[in-house]
């Protein structure tokens, strides 16, 4: 159903002169989903984003928001956190709040109660005064947060939100995003930060090298991608492991290993070359691969 | 609209309650008046009294002339300034004269040199026999930089020469003092013969008042819009407002904004002095002095009105596309210098275009948008043009001012995307046009 989908992007390509930042970059996002856009820095997350909230137009494909083009009345259901943000720094918090809803044409009493809302949601409640140069950076990310969704908007865009952020804040705003799920809203997010994604995108778009590598739903795409990682602990055996015809990919950690299990190589025929060779084996489990090892090994099959 | 609003307001109010628009809506005109006042303060500082000189005669005949020429010199200047006291820099002479002396020169100079260094006499001025026929003397002083000091020596000199001159040439008294009766010109405007004399010259100095406010307010402000127009970029804060409004309503709302804080300040000034000078006016009409306001057709102060609004927007609105070009404050301070020398150009546009404000020349001066905010003043001062020609100079200037906004606008968009990088012009245009 079409009024499912809140953006679209059909066979979008940009440019910089000579450097292509999107190339042929087509995608959906579903309403009411979280949708995580994907990839290592530079790969056109950004400027991805800066198209679909009309910074910068495309050169060539289209974009449609809530099933239409760009225009005004559409911007303003948009709530956008780009990546590169600040304050006016001799602004006070509440001030500055009532301003950003201004310009969504959100105005009036109601905006004075939904700021001191989202200042106690974010645990700032006592700065509502206060100019944005009196805060710390990670304070003042905060309040950039709630520019972005102080008018309520049905779609929201947040563009690596959690950089800098500490680990109690990373989880305030974590859930704020997850609520606002539940609320029915759609979030496009970036991050290059793979755990984070898979702690909270339904769906995911993966981006390298200014193409989409893959993208679909979390789930099925780790369903698709089968149980081929594997936790070793063993003392011995390491030939085996690094042997390329059955491990793509072995990553080390203190007490266990994670291989991943080469294309078309089987889990059974690496236990037994592992038992044969004498190592002694204490646990041996075939687990889902991460978000990570999956970008990494669609990233490597490309390159 | 209301975005529009919104940012307007917004630019408005924050620049409106800071302390510095307070300070400097106080401080300035105490500044100016400082500027005003003090140097011709230092300059009227008369350290010696009058200027002592003695003068060798060896004409014999012009000594008596000189010390009338002196004092009369002196009076006239006084007529010609209408007001009392010393002037600024003019000093006073205190005149003797010396022995005549005959060949032996030297020992008169010495003696003459003796005094200086006595500190009895400041200088002496000698006329050799044949001056009446050469027009060469000598004038001997210990501070040869006091060039202020010699000026009114020579031109009484030169008086009394001239007069020695008809003298000899057996010119009677009442021609001598009819050759030297000062002239007096009035100018006047041609076909409008019910105007007080004196009214040309007062709508002129109107024109220049214009003038110069615009360039003040350009000077003042145009540094706070290139800043305004930067600090979104400088503060990370654009890419936010982008997705809320277009870069053309961003820039116009804060051209405007910070426009009407400047149109405030000035209003607050420019009720200040006519406050003052209504004050000023009442006290000298209480003394017997009666002043008028130029007599200026009330059409004038529309006209001048719009067009300090042309010309203090075109300048604005230059940096306000300088400020779309480069990243912080202190490069667009550089990149605007040009800006400047056309503005100060365009002000002294304002004497070819009065010696002929009918020309082809004036004409197309007064449509093109940099110059016409002064050339179109003064032609309206001395010959009014057609009403087209007015109409349509504001016309082109407007537009102008709409269209370097789309421009910067357009730079800008583009240039806030590549982060601490400054265009240079040509890529600016190529901004502009990939945008």
């Amino acid at each position: 159903m079409a009024t499912d989908i809140t953006v679209e992007l059909d066979r979008v390509s940009k440019s910089f002169g000579d450097f292509t930042a999107v190339r042929e970059l087509s995608l959906t996002v579903r309403a009411g989903r979280v949708f995580g856009l994907l990839g290592p820095n530079g790969a056109g997350k950004t400027t991805t984003i800066r198209m679909i909230v009309n910074i910068t137009a495309p050169d060539t494909g289209t974009i449609k928001l809530f099933g239409g083009k760009i225009n005004p009345e559409v911007q303003n259901r948009i709530g956008y956190l780009p990546e590169e943000r600040g304050l006016y720094r001799r602004m006070k918090i509440a001030d500055q709040l009532r301003f950003f809803a201004e310009l969504k044409n959100v105005r009036g009493k109601d905006v004075d109660q939904k700021i001191d809302e989202w200042l106690a949601r974010v645990k700032l409640p006592e700065w509502k005064y206060k100019r944005s140069m009196e805060l710390s950076k990670g304070m003042q990310q905060k309040v950039q947060f709630i520019t972005a969704v102080l008018h309520d908007p049905d779609l929201l865009i947040l563009d690596e939100p959690f950089s800098g952020l500490d680990p109690i804040n990373t989880e305030v705003l974590k859930e704020i995003v997850l609520d606002l799920k539940r609320a029915g809203k759609t979030i496009i997010f970036s991050t290059h930060q793979m755990e984070v994604a898979e702690k909270i995108c339904d769906d995911i778009c993966l981006l390298n090298r200014s193409e989409k590598v893959l993208d679909g739903s979390l789930r099925e795409i780790k369903s698709s991608f089968g149980r081929n990682a594997i936790a070793v602990r063993a003392t011995g055996g390491d030939g085996v492991l690094d042997d390329p015809a059955l491990v793509s990919k072995l990553v080390r950690h203190a007490d266990e290993t994670q291989a991943l299990l080469a294309p078309g190589a089987d889990a059974q025929v690496l236990l037994k070359r592992l038992i044969n060779s004498g190592a002694t084996i204490e646990k041996f489990e075939m687990v889902e691969p991460s978000l990570n090892d999956i970008f990494i090994t669609k990233v490597t099959e490309h390159a | 609209m209301t975005k529009f609003l919104a940012i307007l307001k917004r630019e408005y109010i924050q620049r409106v309650r800071a302390k510095m628009f307070v300070l400097s809506t106080i401080l300035l005109p105490v500044v100016m008046s400082l500027f005003g006042i003090v140097p011709a303060l230092v300059l009227s500082i008369n350290a010696g009294g009058p200027m002592r000189i003695a003068v060798v005669d060896q004409t014999g005949k012009l000594y008596d002339r000189l010390a009338e020429a002196v004092s009369e010199e002196r009076s006239e200047e006084k007529m010609e300034r209408d007001r009392p006291g010393p002037q600024i820099g003019e000093r006073t002479f205190k005149l003797e004269q010396a022995p005549s002396i005959g060949p032996d020169a030297s020992a008169a100079r010495s003696r003459l040199e003796q005094r200086i260094r006595a500190k009895e006499l400041d200088g002496y001025l000698i006329l050799p026999p044949d001056f009446l026929q050469t027009g060469k003397a000598e004038f001997f002083n210990n501070s040869p930089g006091d060039f202020l000091s010699g000026r009114p020596l020579e031109s009484a000199l030169n008086r009394a020469v001239r007069e020695q001159r008809l003298i000899e040439a057996r010119v009677d008294t009442g021609t001598r003092h009819a050759v030297f009766r000062p002239v007096d010109v009035q100018s006047l405007q041609v076909g409008a013969p019910g105007e007080k004399p004196g009214s040309d010259s007062s709508r002129f100095v109107l024109v220049f008042a214009v003038g110069f406010v615009m360039y003040l307010a350009i000077l003042m402000y145009g540094q706070i819009i290139l800043g305004a127009v930067i600090e979104e970029k400088e503060t990370r804060i654009a890419e936010i407002l982008f997705s809320s409004v277009k870069p053309f309503t961003l820039l116009m709302g804060k051209l405007v904004g910070v426009s009407l804080v400047a149109l405030t300040q000035l209003a607050i000034w420019g009720t200040a002095f006519g406050a003052f000078a209504l004050y000023g006016v009442n006290l000298l009409a209480s003394r017997g002095v009666h002043t008028t306001m130029p007599a200026v057709p009330f059409a004038y102060y529309i006209y001048f009105g719009l067009f300090f609004l042309l010309g203090y927007f075109i300048y604005a609105t230059i940096y306000a596309l300088v400020g779309s070009m480069v990243t912080t404050p202190q490069e667009g301070g550089q990149l605007a210098m040009p800006i400047i020398l056309i503005l100060v150009v365009s002000f002294y546009l304002f004497l070819p275009v009065s010696r002929s404000p009918d020309s082809s020349f004036a004409f197309w001066v007064s449509m093109v948008p940099f110059s016409a905010p002064v050339a179109m003043p003064v032609r309206i001062v001395t010959q009014t043009p057609p009403l087209w020609q007015i109409a349509l100079s504001l016309f082109i200037g407007f537009g102008a001012v709409v269209l370097i906004m789309w421009l910067a606008s357009r730079i800008y968009r583009v240039g806030m995307l590549m982060y601490g990088k400054r265009a240079s012009i040509p890529e600016a245009f190529r901004w502009a046009r990939q945008a």
